[in-house]
C-alpha cells in the first residue's frame, strides 16, 4: 500500500463517524463561497448605478429622471449577501472546529489504546522518545492541518472556483487578465516552497548537530570544570555554530521569501489587472459607469483569485506533515496486538508449583540466548537465579509473564500450558519487582494502589509497612497524599524500591517474580529493603534474579545461568563443595577482609 | 530587548537596509490606491494618455514593491543570522565560565533547553520584528491618513472601524492567551501519562492495568478536547466576525458616497482607493495583534537567555598570579560550606591536614557531607567559611590552569562523550601519547575490554553512551582521571559499579604506579578504604574522626557503627 493511501485510509477512518458532519461543511463551505463571489457583483453594480445617476443628475435634461434606487437595491442586495456569507462561514467554521477537536481526540485516545494493547518486545525495540513523538509530534502536525489547512483548502478550492468562474461570466477578456500570470506565479511559488523547504532541511541538520553537541556538552559541564575543558569545548562549538550561521541564513532567507513575494504578486497581479481594466475601457468605448463597475469589480476578484494560491502554497508543507504524521500513526495501527487469549483457561491460585521445560528462545530470530532450559518450581519454594550480565536471568522472567512468548519447550502452571491461559489471569498470578522501579506522577497512594486501585486505605497502609516504607511516608509534611513524580528526588533509588516492593505485597500475587537492584545504597535502606523483600517472598512461590549473596543464601534452591544454559543447581552448601562457577562467584564477591 | 543591542549594532547597516526597504514597501502598497483612483478619474475624464501613465506606474510600483520585500527578507534574515549566532556563541561562552553551583541553579536540562528551543524563538522573533513589526505602523498611520485624504468626509468610517476591530482583537486575543496557556500545561500533563506508561510498560501490563491507564489518559485528553473546542469556537467567531465588520464598513462608505454624490461627485472615483485603504487598515491591526502575540513568546525566551548572560560565576580565579608546581598536600583550615541554594550548611568547621602521597579515606552515612567536602579540593566551589590549601597554597591564590593540572576529580556519575576512547582518556591529558593511554587503561583495569575491540583506543563510544555498561564507563573515566598523574586524585565513589575484584586491582595499581599521588577515596563501603592511610569520617557535616582503620576501631563510635552494620551483613552472608 503506498504511504500516500495508508495516511488517507487513517483520515477515513477516524473521520468517519463525522461524515454528516463533514458534508454539512461542504455544503456550507460551497454556499458561502457563492456568496462570497457574488457579492463583489453587487458592489460593481452599485458603483454602475451611481455612476449613471451622477450623469443623469449632471446632465439638467436628465436631472428629474434621476434616481437612487437602483443604487439602494444593489447595496441590499450587497448587504444580504455579505450578511449570508458571514452567517454560513460561521456556522461551517464552528462545525469544522467541532469535528477537528473530536476527531483528533479520537486520534490521541486511539493511539493510545492501541499501545497499551501492543507487546512489550514493541517497547523494547523503539526508544521512548520515537514512540513519545508520535504524541508530541506527529499528532500536534494533524491537529495544525486540521485546523488551518484541511478545511482551509476545502474552502480555498471553492474559492478558486467560484472565482473564476464568476469573472469569466462577466468578463471574458478582463478574466483572462486576471489568470494570465497564474502559471508563471505557480511556477515562482513552487521554486521558492521547494528551496525553502530544501535549505530549511539543511538548517534543522545543522542545528540539529549542533543542539546534540551541545546538549552532551552541557549535560558533561561537570567533566568539562574538572577536566578544565572549556577552550576546547568552545572550539567543538564555534565550528558547529559557524556552520549553523550558514545554514541559517539561506533557510530564513527562501522561507522568509514566500509571503512576500507573493504578496507581492499579488499587488503586481491586481495592478495589471487595473491597467489592463482602464485601457480597455478606454479603447473599447465601453460605457463609463459600467466600465467603473467593472473595475471595481476586478479589483475585488483580482484579491479573491489570488488568495487561494498564496494560501495553499503556504499550506503545502503543513500538509506534508500531516500526511507523514498520518502515515506513521497508522502503521502503528498496523501492528501486531498481544494476544490475550480472553477465552482461555482462566488461571485463579497456583497450587501445585511451575514449570519450564526445555525453553528456547531469542530476542532475534537467528541468535538464539536459552538453550533448552529445564526448571521446576514447588509451591511455596524460592528460586535464585544467579549468573553473569547476559547469562538470560532477566530472559526467563520475561518469558514467566509472557512479555515475550517462548519460541519453543513449554511453561506449565499447575500442568497448565503458559499459551492457553487466559492472559490477565496470569499476569494476576505472577507479580514482579523490577529491578529498575517505576513510579508514576500522581500521589503516593496511587502509587501503591497502582495494581488494586480499588484497594482500602489500611490495605494500602499495611502493605506500606510490610515494605517498611510507612514511616518515611508518614514523616512527610503531607504524608501519603504527597505528590511525586518519577523525575523528582523525593525518594532515593532505594526507597523507590520500597514502594514498588508496597505495590505488589498489596495485589498479592501467590507468585513472584523478583529482579534484585544492583544499585548502591545506603546502609539503612539496605537494611530496609532486605526485610521488604523477606516479607513479600515469604509465604509465596518466587523467581528471584539475584546479585546479593545475602539474597541467595535463602533460596531453597539456586540455579546458576551461563550463556543461556543451567550449568549448576542445588542449595549453597551444595554449590560451595562443588567448588565450581557459583563458588568462584562467591568468593569473588567476597574480598572483605 | 535590551540585551540584542550589541548584537544589533554590529550589523547595523542590514537593520538600515532592511527598515529601508520595509518603508518602500509599506509605502508601494499604500500608493497603489491612491493609483487607483487617479486612474478611475482619468476614465471618467476619458484622458486615454492619463489612463495609459498612471497603468505603467501601477505596475512600475507593483515591481519596486516585489523587489523592495526581496530586500528586505534578504536583510532580514542577515539580520537573524548573525544576531542569532553570536548570542547563541556569548551563552555558550558563558556557561563555560561557570562553576558547579552556576549549573546546579540552573540544571544543565535547563541551560540546554535555553540554548536550543529559547534561541529558536529569539530567530523568530527577530525575522518577525524586522518583516512584519516596522510594516504595521507605517500601514496602519498610512492607511489612516491617506484612506481621509481620499475622501475626508468618511473619516469617522475609518475611526468606527478600528475602534471595532480594536476591541474585537483585544477580547479574542487576551482570551485565547489565557487558553493557550492552559491548553500548554494540559498538554504537558497528558505527554507525561504517555511517556510514563511507555517507561513503565512492564508495570502496567503486569499488573494489567491498562484499562485504568487508557481512563486517566482518556480524561486528560478529553480535557485538552474541551480546550480545543473553545480556543476553535473563538476563531470560528473570529474571522467571520472580522469578515463582517470590514463588509459593513464598505457598504456604509458606499452608501454615503452614493447620497453624498450630487455634492462630492469626485468621490465616485475616490470609492475604490477608500475601500483599499479600509481593508489595509484592518489586515494591519489584526497581522499587528498576531505578531504581538506571536512576538510575546520570544520575548519570553529573550528573558530567560537574559538571565544566563547575567550570571556572574560564583567560583573567580585570579588571572594576574604567575603559575605555581603545586605538591600534594591538603589543608583545610576551619572550613564550612553550604550550597548556594540552601540555608543548611552542608560542612561546619572543618580542619584536617594531609601529607604529599597519602591515601585518604573518606567514609560516612548518605548525606554526611563526604562530596561537598571533596569537591572543594578541586574549588568546584569555594567554601562559606575558613580556607583550603593546596601545596601550602590557598585556593584563592591559584590559577586555574595549574590547579587543574594538581588535581583530578573522577566524578561518582561516570559520563563520557561520544567520539573515541582515546578522545575521551585524552581529556584528561591532551597530548597523551599511545604509551600512556595504555597505561592509564591498565591502571583503570580498562585494557581488558578496550583490547577486545578490534580498533582498541579508537573505539567508537556511542552519544550517551549507550555501548557501554555501567562498570566500563566507570574504569574509563578512572583512566580519564588519572592519566596526567595527578599530584592529587580524588575517585567519588567511583568504583560502585565495578565487582570488588576489580576494584581491588584498581586500588593496587594506584598504589604501585601512582606513588606519589595523594588520592582521596570517597567510598559507601568501609572495605573500599582499609588499606588507607588516613580515614576521615563524616557525619552530619562534621569531621568527627580521623585515623587508620585500627585506631577508628577503638576511638570512634561511629565508625565503628558502620562498619559492624557492614560487617555482620558480609558475615552472614558468609556463615552457615
Amino acid at each position: 500500500m503506498s504511504d500516500i493511501k495508508k495516511s488517507l485510509d487513517y483520515f477515513a477512518v477516524n473521520l468517519k463517524k463525522y461524515w454528516k458532519g463533514l458534508l454539512l461543511v461542504v455544503v456550507l463551505t460551497i454556499i458561502s463561497t457563492w456568496f462570497q463571489v457574488k457579492a463583489p457583483t453587487y458592489m460593481g453594480n452599485a458603483i454602475t448605478e451611481l455612476s449613471k445617476y451622477l450623469t443623469k443628475y449632471l446632465n439638467p435634461a436628465t436631472r428629474s429622471q434621476a434616481s437612487l434606487n437602483y443604487f439602494y437595491n444593489a447595496l441590499w442586495a450587497l448587504l444580504l449577501f455579505n450578511v449570508m456569507n458571514v452567517v454560513t462561514m460561521l456556522i461551517s467554521s464552528l462545525w469544522t472546529s467541532r469535528i477537528n477537536a473530536l476527531s483528533t481526540n479520537q486520534m490521541r485516545i486511539g493511539l493510545f489504546s492501541k499501545l497499551q494493547k501492543m507487546t512489550v518486545r514493541y517497547f523494547d525495540r523503539h526508544q521512548d522518545g520515537k514512540i513519545l513523538s508520535l504524541f508530541t509530534s506527529d499528532l500536534d502536525n494533524i491537529f495544525n492541518a486540521m485546523n488551518q489547512a484541511i478545511f482551509e483548502l476545502i474552502s480555498q478550492a471553492a474559492l478558486y472556483v467560484g472565482t473564476i468562474w464568476i469573472m469569466f461570466s462577466l468578463n471574458v477578456k478582463m478574466a483572462l487578465a486576471t489568470v494570465a500570470s497564474t502559471p508563471l506565479v505557480i511556477i515562482v511559488a513552487l521554486f521558492i516552497v521547494r528551496k525553502a523547504r530544501h535549505n530549511i532541511d539543511l538548517q534543522q541538520e545543522e542545528i540539529g548537530k549542533l543542539n546534540g553537541y551541545i546538549n552532551e556538552q552541557i549535560n558533561g559541564e561537570k567533566i568539562i570544570i574538572t577536566n578544565g575543558l572549556q577552550q576546547q569545548s568552545l572550539t567543538g562549538f564555534k565550528e558547529k555554530n559557524e556552520k549553523v550561521r550558514k545554514a541559517t541564513f539561506k533557510g530564513q532567507l527562501y522561507s522568509g521569501l514566500l509571503f512576500p513575494l507573493m504578496q507581492g504578486l499579488s499587488l503586481l497581479n491586481l495592478a495589471i489587472v487595473i491597467a489592463f481594466g482602464s485601457w480597455m475601457v478606454v479603447n473599447d468605448n465601453i460605457e463609463k459607469a459600467v466600465g467603473l463597475g467593472l473595475i471595481v469589480m476586478f479589483v475585488q476578484y483580482s484579491q479573491q483569485y489570488f488568495q487561494p494560491i498564496t494560501q495553499i502554497t503556504s499550506m503545502f508543507s503543513m500538509l506534508q506533515l500531516a500526511l507523514t504524521g498520518a502515515k506513521r500513526l497508522a502503521d502503528v495501527h498496523a501492528q501486531p496486538e498481544e494476544k490475550i487469549n480472553s477465552a482461555g483457561r482462566k488461571l485463579t491460585e497456583i497450587k501445585k508449583g511451575v514449570e519450564l521445560k526445555n525453553i528456547h528462545f531469542g530476542y532475534d530470530e537467528n541468535k538464539e540466548i536459552l538453550h533448552g532450559l529445564n526448571i521446576q518450581v514447588e509451591k511455596g519454594k524460592m528460586i535464585a537465579l544467579v549468573g553473569p550480565t547476559g547469562s538470560g536471568k532477566t530472559t526467563v522472567m520475561n518469558l514467566l509473564n509472557r512479555f515475550y512468548d517462548i519460541a519453543d519447550g513449554e511453561i506449565l502452571f499447575d500442568g497448565n500450558d503458559i499459551n492457553e491461559l487466559n492472559l490477565k489471569s496470569l499476569r494476576k498470578n505472577v507479580g514482579i519487582v523490577l529491578q529498575d522501579s517505576v513510579l508514576f506522577t500522581g500521589t503516593i497512594i496511587e502509587n501503591i494502589k497502582f495494581g488494586k486501585p480499588e484497594a482500602t486505605y489500611e490495605e494500602m497502609v499495611s502493605a506500606a509497612k510490610q515494605a517498611h516504607i510507612h514511616e518515611f511516608i508518614v514523616s512527610l509534611p503531607e504524608g501519603y497524599e504527597t505528590k511525586i513524580s518519577d523525575a523528582d528526588s523525593l525518594f532515593s533509588t532505594g526507597q523507590k524500591q520500597l514502594i514498588s516492593i508496597a505495590r505488589t505485597i498489596l495485589t498479592n500475587p501467590p507468585f513472584l517474580i523478583l529482579d534484585e537492584a544492583t544499585s548502591n545504597v545506603d546502609m539503612v535502606t539496605e537494611e530496609k529493603i532486605q526485610k521488604a523483600m523477606d516479607n513479600v517472598i515469604a509465604g509465596r512461590t518466587s523467581f528471584v534474579i539475584a546479585h546479593r549473596l545475602k539474597t541467595i543464601i535463602k533460596a531453597d534452591d539456586i540455579i546458576v545461568l551461563k550463556d543461556g544454559n543451567i550449568i549448576e543447581e542445588g542449595n549453597h552448601q551444595q554449590l560451595l563443595k562443588e567448588k565450581g562457577f557459583y563458588y568462584e562467584l562467591y568468593t569473588n564477591q567476597m574480598v572483605f577482609e | 530587548m535590551e540585551i540584542l543591542k550589541p548584537y544589533l549594532k554590529n550589523n547595523i547597516s542590514s537593520i538600515i537596509g532592511a527598515v529601508i526597504t520595509v518603508v518602500v514597501l509599506a509605502v508601494s502598497s499604500l500608493w497603489q490606491p491612491r493609483l487607483l483612483q487617479n486612474i478611475m478619474k482619468a476614465i471618467i475624464s476619458d484622458d486615454t494618455t492619463a489612463v495609459k501613465n498612471y497603468g505603467v506606474q501601477l505596475i512600475v510600483l507593483a515591481v519596486i514593491g516585489i523587489i523592495a520585500g526581496i530586500i528586505c527578507t534578504y536583510f532580514s534574515a542577515k539580520i537573524a543570522q548573525s544576531v542569532t549566532t553570536d548570542l547563541r556563541a556569548d551563552v555558550y561562552n558563558k556557561i563555560q565560565t561557570f562553576s558547579f553551583g552556576n549549573i546546579e541553579k540552573f540544571s544543565s536540562g535547563s541551560l540546554v533547553v535555553r540554548l536550543i528551543n529559547d534561541m529558536n524563538q529569539v530567530l523568530n522573533l527577530i525575522m518577525t520584528v524586522f518583516m512584519q513589526l516596522f510594516r504595521i505602523p507605517i500601514l496602519f498611520v498610512g492607511a489612516f491618513v491617506l484612506g481621509i485624504m481620499t475622501i475626508p468626509r468618511l473619516w469617522w468610517i475609518e475611526v468606527l472601524m478600528i475602534v471595532c476591530i480594536l476591541a474585537l482583537s483585544g477580547i479574542v486575543f487576551s482570551k485565547m492567551g489565557r487558553f493557550f496557556a492552559k491548553f500548554q500545561k494540559w498538554m504537558d500533563r497528558l505527554n507525561t501519562i504517555a511517556q510514563e506508561s511507555m517507561q513503565g510498560i512492564r508495570v502496567v501490563k503486569s499488573f494489567n492495568q491498562e484499562e485504568n491507564e487508557i481512563t486517566k489518559f482518556t480524561t486528560s485528553s478529553d480535557s485538552i478536547q474541551g480546550l480545543h473546542l473553545s480556543i476553535g469556537y473563538l476563531f470560528s467567531l473570529m474571522i467571520p466576525a472580522f469578515t463582517l465588520i470590514s463588509n459593513l464598513m464598505i457598504l456604509l462608505a458606499i452608501y454615503f458616497v452614493g447620497i453624498g454624490v450630487t455634492d462630492h461627485p469626485s468621490d465616485l472615483a475616490a470609492i475604490a482607493s477608500f475601500i483599499s485603504y479600509l481593508m489595509q487598515l484592518m489586515f494591519a491591526i489584526i497581522i499587528g495583534a498576531m505578531t504581538m502575540m506571536m512576538s510575546s513568546r520570544g520575548l519570553i525566551s529573550l528573558g530567560r537567555i537574559k538571565e544566563v548572560l547575567e550570571t556572574n560565576p560564583d567560583v573567580n580565579y585570579k588571572k594576574d598570579v604567575p603559575k605555581k608546581d603545586l605538591d600534594g598536600s591538603v589543608e583545610f583550615k576551619n572550613v564550612s560550606f553550604s550550597y548556594p541554594n540552601s540555608k543548611e550548611p552542608s560542612l561546619h568547621n572543618i580542619s584536617f591536614k594531609v601529607k604529599s602521597g597519602e591515601t585518604i579515606g573518606i567514609v560516612g552515612a548518605t548525606g554526611s557531607g563526604k562530596t561537598s567536602m571533596a569537591q572543594l579540593i578541586p574549588r568546584l566551589y569555594d567554601p562559606t567559611k575558613g580556607t583550603v590549601y593546596v601545596g601550602d597554597s590557598n585556593l584563592r591564590e591559584v590559577d586555574e590552569a595549574s590547579l587543574r593540572r594538581t588535581v583530578s576529580y573522577v566524578l561518582q556519575r561516570a559520563i563520557l562523550f561520544s567520539g573515541t576512547i582515546a578522545e575521551n582518556l585524552r581529556q584528561g591529558k591532551r597530548d597523551a601519547s599511545e604509551e600512556e593511554l595504555r597505561w592509564a587503561a591498565e591502571v583503570s583495569q580498562a585494557a581488558e575490554f578496550i583490547d577486545r575491540y578490534e580498533d582498541g583506543f579508537e573505539h567508537k563510544i556511542e552519544e550517551r553512551s549507550a555501548n557501554l555498561s555501567g562498570g566500563q564507563k566507570q574504569r574509563l573515566s578512572i583512566a580519564r582521571g588519572l592519566i596526567g598523574k595527578p599530584k592529587i586524585l580524588i575517585l567519588d565513589d567511583s568504583t560502585s559499579a565495578l565487582d570488588a575484584k576489580s576494584e581491588k586491582k584498581v586500588q593496587e595499581a594506584l598504589e604501585r604506579d601512582l606513588k606519589g599521588t595523594t588520592v582521596f577515596i570517597i567510598a559507601e563501603k568501609i572495605a573500599s578504604v582499609l588499606q588507607a592511610d588516613k580515614i576521615l569520617v563524616l557525619d552530619n557535616g562534621e569531621l568527627v574522626a580521623a585515623g587508620k582503620h585500627k585506631e577508628l576501631l577503638q576511638t570512634s563510635p561511629i565508625y565503628k557503627e558502620i562498619y559492624d552494620a557492614q560487617v555482620s551483613i558480609d558475615n552472614k552472608k558468609r556463615g552457615e
